[in-house]
Parts: structure tokens; sequence; C-alpha cells
């Protein structure tokens, strides 16, 4: 059976869908922050499905934009839990329970 | 051919990202991440999508990565001992509600659907450097512009996070 969109469409659910398990289940915030960018990784997939589905490159683009957002998203996010884990030892989120200091 | 790549490409992909998600250690997590991106960078090569291909590999699993395992040495031993302790089960089942909510709506709607086949590859349409830089100069300059100013708040964020605390420029 050959190929079809909606192959790529069922394994970036499951990809999302494994992504988003992480985010709610996990404590450890890097863990957490990882399945983010499994979910952002299965968005592009759906992209680059529907560019090449509808024949134009304007989805490339946007996974271009994405890739960028995401670095940008990754370094502020990671140096957050850099300065967290410098007043309360831990990247545990379970104790993160206020944002006072 | 495309058939088994996709088959081989995909499940890889899935596999590790499960993998990632599960592993107790964070290093180990992040390996298999890495893995998980390299193998969606052959999904992309099969969609017709070098240039994505390549940067999949250079920029996600290479250099984001890399920021990923250095954070994580710098942070913390491999394991957090929190999550040596299960959650409990009723807690555990609550949780898993919402993912299998999605796997329904989503093979509800892929039913509906029907398998739609896949425009047949046509090299005239690949996403080749020159032609992605083609639109990406071209139509998208203005997005391509903004991200770039995003990318400079996001350098100039981390670097004011990763000062001291009586450095920083706002106290």
């Amino acid at each position: 059976m050959a190929v079809t969109l909606t192959h790529y469409l069922v394994l970036a659910t499951a990809l999302f869908l494994t992504g988003a398990v992480a985010v709610l289940v996990r404590r450890n915030a890097l863990v957490m922050f990882m399945g983010v960018e499994i979910m952002l990784n299965a968005v592009n997939i759906v992209f680059a499905a529907y560019s090449r589905q509808l024949g134009d490159l304007d989805g490339h683009v946007f996974v271009l934009m994405n890739l960028a957002v995401a670095a940008a998203e990754a370094a502020i996010g990671l140096a957050i839990l850099v300065e967290i884990f410098r007043l309360r030892r831990s990247v545990d989120v379970d104790e993160f329970k206020t944002l006072m200091e | 051919m495309e058939t088994v790549l996709f088959y081989l490409f995909g499940a890889l992909t899935l596999a590790t990202a499960v993998l990632c998600v599960t592993s107790r250690n964070a290093v180990v997590a992040a390996v298999w991440l890495i893995a998980s991106l390299a193998s969606s960078a052959g999904l992309f090569a099969l969609l017709s999508a070098p240039l994505l291909a390549i940067l999949q590999i250079l920029v996600y699993a290479g250099a984001i990565m890399v920021l990923f395992l250095f954070v994580i040495m710098m942070l913390q031993g491999p394991e957090l001992p929190q999550e040596r302790r299960r959650r409990p089960l009723p807690r555990l089942l609550l949780l898993a509600l919402p993912p299998a909510a999605g796997v329904v709506i989503a093979l509800a709607w892929a039913a509906r659907l029907g398998l739609i086949p896949l425009a047949p590859y046509d090299p005239a349409r690949a996403g080749t450097m020159a032609r992605v830089a083609d639109v990406l100069l071209g139509r998208h300059l203005l997005a391509f512009e903004l991200v770039s100013v995003i990318l400079l708040v996001a350098i100039i964020g981390a670097l004011a996070l990763g000062r001291r605390e009586e450095e920083r420029p706002w106290r």
C-alpha cells in the first residue's frame, strides 16, 4: 500500500500525543521541555506533508520559522530553568509551587 | 521503496520518542530525543524536503540538543530522586485521559477523512535550497526579518538571565 497523507497525519498525531504525555506526566522540567520539542517536531512533519500535498513551499518556510522559534524557546527556557535551579537546587516541577522567591 | 522507508523512519521516530518520554535518566532521554529528531529528518527527505532534512539534523539534533545536554549536565546528576517513587494509579489514569481522548478523536477523524493519496513526487517542486530561499526571501521576507528579531531577543534574554544576581540590568 502506498504511503498516503493520512499516514503522515496519524504518525504526527501519535508523536504530538507522546510529547503531550511527557509534559503532563513527567516531573523533571528538562524532560518536559523535551516533550515540547517532540510536539514541535510533530507539527513540522504535518507542515512538510501538507507542503508536499499542495505542491507549494510555504510549509517549508513555516518549518524554518518553527526551527528558529524552537531554538529561541530552548535558549530562554533553559536559561530560566538554570536560574530556578540556582534558587531551588531542583528541577522538579512539583516543587515549583509558587513563583515567589 | 518509499513505503518501506516511511515505515522504517516513522517507527524509529515514534519508538525513540516514546523511549525519550519514558526513560528516567534525563541524559538518556536527551540522547533518545536526538535519535528521534534525526530519524524524522528521514521523513522530511521522503516528503521531498531535502533542505529541511539537513537543517533538522544540523540545527535541531545538533545545536539545540547540545544546548539541552549542556544544561542537563550542569544542573543535575543523571536521575531525579523524586521520579523514582511512582505516582498513585488513579492519578496516572487521570493523566492518561486527555491523551486517550486525543487518540480517539484523531482515529475517528482519520477514518472520516479516509486515505488521502499523497501528491506524486515532482522534482520541479521539491524543496531544494534555492527554491525555499526564493520563497523565504521573497514572499516571506518580513517573517524572516521578524524571526531574526525573535532570535536577537532570545539571545539578549538568555544573557540577562545568565548574569549574576547583582549584575542584573534591571536591578
